[in-house]
């Protein structure tokens, strides 16, 4: 492998980097768009059974797990079995050098009765953080998703109404108006569903009408029964007559009361949703008049434009398209950091009661020296900052690897814009941050659980010492 | 002035204030880092145990500027 790139074939990076030059100069790299809460997929993406959408951080974390589930299977077929020999060779090694690196590792800090459960947690939170830090390095990323403009709402105080404008202060008319997407507040109705919402409430109306009006023929049959069988000659049939025209009338007002009150229905929830920041409708907007549509002079922000215009139109330049990518890092999401420190928090105070049994508690609650020295408030003092600081390890754990991985997938997305042909430094760098920070994790929820297992009473040393 | 470029200016201005916090954490991997390579030089056996407790403390040091860098990243990006 090493001759290979020793040899002539160097030519190939110098190729790679004139592609790299070539294809900067064709496709021009964009503005990167950032936005920290995980992006949500538009309607039909839900998760099965449960009503949470799905997002793009959610299904980086799924192939963090997937991989993790191959990276063991693969692990354990080519571990050798007794009297077999034959080294297995390849990835393997890699895994067993990572594994007995790390054993060492922990072992100097926490090799203690329970260094068979740290070292599991340390080993488990260390390869999903490091996997999820280093998805940031895979090509497609955070690059390849749904395209969809970006538009925002806006309360416009001279009118009273709310306006969506783009990013630029372009005001739109018409068209679905999707998430709006600002900080991911809102869920993307696409008009095709829209429309078919709007058709079958009608359809559903329609079909509430029609029983109305069969119950309302069946009155009117069994009155004009009636009216046959107790009424006498012309009078009856006169009667007969007169109940069907106002029948007919009747049904009419009611299949046109029903659709009304539906629309009206459809109208307030779309109300609802602009009112929340989020409008999403097909057809007239409630403030945007058909009429008005291209007021104005082009190229001033007075302008509206269609929020899904001709792409060959000049319009549609000013439309800003942002791209809501099918996977993100899932560390940039503090629902995975987060959940990661609480396990890690969990664990920890499982291990406290396993190693000191309900003793444990007086780590934080401290009130046997409180009478006895006089400096006993001070241990109870500390017990409760122990107590606080515990907690705080959740934030600090969570915010930490946050902070690095989005921070550091900013500075990727930046230096792509700026630098788009040299940006390798940066994924170099990124590439031991990933590592930094899912060792630091790890270690971190090592020590802290090594801690949770040592006692500070004397009594309870004695009683240690008694095993 | 466009009330829009006056949130633009306040979100830069409150970012770049809020990322000062981030010298703290410079100043203390600093001194953790120099003090940790001096007891290094002078009894090298200890290195592992110095290094662990190198990079924990770089870590905690690190964590105050990365919650800098977190307001200065909401400020930014969250808040509209």
């Amino acid at each position: 492998m090493n001759s290979f790139w020793n040899g002539k074939r160097r030519f190939v990076a110098l190729l790679m980097f004139l592609a790299g030059v070539f294809v900067a100069l064709r496709v021009p790299p964009v503005i990167p768009f950032i936005q920290l809460p995980g992006e949500k997929f538009p309607e039909g993406f839900d998760i099965p059974f449960l009503d949470i959408r799905l997002t793009n951080t959610f299904v980086g974390s799924v192939i963090v797990w997937i991989l993790l589930l191959l990276f063991a299977v693969y692990v354990s077929r080519r571990r050798p079995k007794d009297g077999n020999e034959v080294p297995p060779g390849g990835f393997y090694y890699l895994f067993e050098v990572l594994f007995e690196g790390l054993m060492g590792f922990v072992g100097g800090i926490a090799g203690g009765r329970h260094f068979r459960l740290i070292f599991n947690m340390f080993m488990t939170i260390f390869l999903v953080v490091l996997l999820a830090n280093w998805m940031e390095l895979v090509p497609g990323v955070d690059t390849v998703g749904f395209i969809h403009p970006h538009v925002k709402e806006k309360y416009d105080v001279d009118s009273g109404e709310y306006k969506v404008i783009t990013t630029d202060g372009y005001e739109i008319y018409q068209g679905f108006l999707g998430a709006s997407y600002v900080n991911g507040q809102c869920d993307w109705v696409s008009p095709a569903s829209e429309a078919a919402a709007d058709q079958a409430a009608l359809v559903a109306a329609d079909a509430a009408a029609a029983s109305a009006e069969a119950a309302l023929l069946q009155d009117a049959a069994y009155a004009r029964y009636k009216a046959a069988h107790n009424g006498h000659g012309e009078d009856g049939e006169a009667e007969t007559g007169d109940d069907h025209g106002s029948d007919a009338a009747v049904e009419g007002d009611s299949v046109a009361l029903a659709r009304g009150e539906v629309l009206d229905a459809r109208v307030a929830a779309k109300q609802a949703r602009a009112d929340r920041g989020c409008y999403s409708g097909v057809g007239p907007v409630p403030w945007a008049d058909g009429a008005e549509a291209g007021d104005g002079e082009a190229g001033s922000k007075k302008t509206k434009i269609p929020l899904h215009p001709d792409p060959s139109s000049d319009e549609a330049k000013l439309v800003p398209w942002v791209v809501l990518p099918f996977v993100r890092v899932p560390s940039t999401d503090l629902n995975m950091t987060l959940t990661i420190a609480l396990i890690s928090f969990v664990m920890i105070q499982y291990i406290g009661f396993k190693a000191l049994g309900i003793g444990y508690l007086t780590k934080f609650f401290n009130f046997a020296t409180l009478f006895k020295s006089p400096l006993g408030g001070i241990d109870v003092a500390v017990g409760l900052l122990e107590l606080i600081g515990d907690f705080a390890k959740i934030l600090s754990f969570s915010f930490r690897l946050l902070g690095n991985i989005f921070a550091g997938s900013i500075l990727l997305f930046v230096m792509s814009f700026l630098i788009p042909i040299l940006p390798w430094p940066f994924f170099i760098l990124e590439f031991f941050v990933g590592v930094i920070q899912a060792l630091v994790f790890a270690l971190l929820t090592a020590i802290f659980m090594n801690l949770a297992t040592i006692s500070h009473h004397h009594e309870d040393d004695h009683h240690d010492e008694a095993h | 002035m466009d009330p829009q470029s006056t949130i633009i200016l306040g979100k830069a201005i409150g970012a770049g204030l809020a990322m000062i916090g981030a010298a703290g954490g410079g100043i203390g991997i600093g001194l953790a880092v120099g003090g940790a390579v001096q007891a290094m030089g002078r009894n090298p056996d200890h290195t592992p145990t110095i290094q662990t407790n190198m990079i924990l403390g770089v870590a905690f040091a690190e964590a105050v500027a990365i919650y800098a860098l977190v307001v200065s990243l909401i400020i930014l990006f969250v808040l509209s």
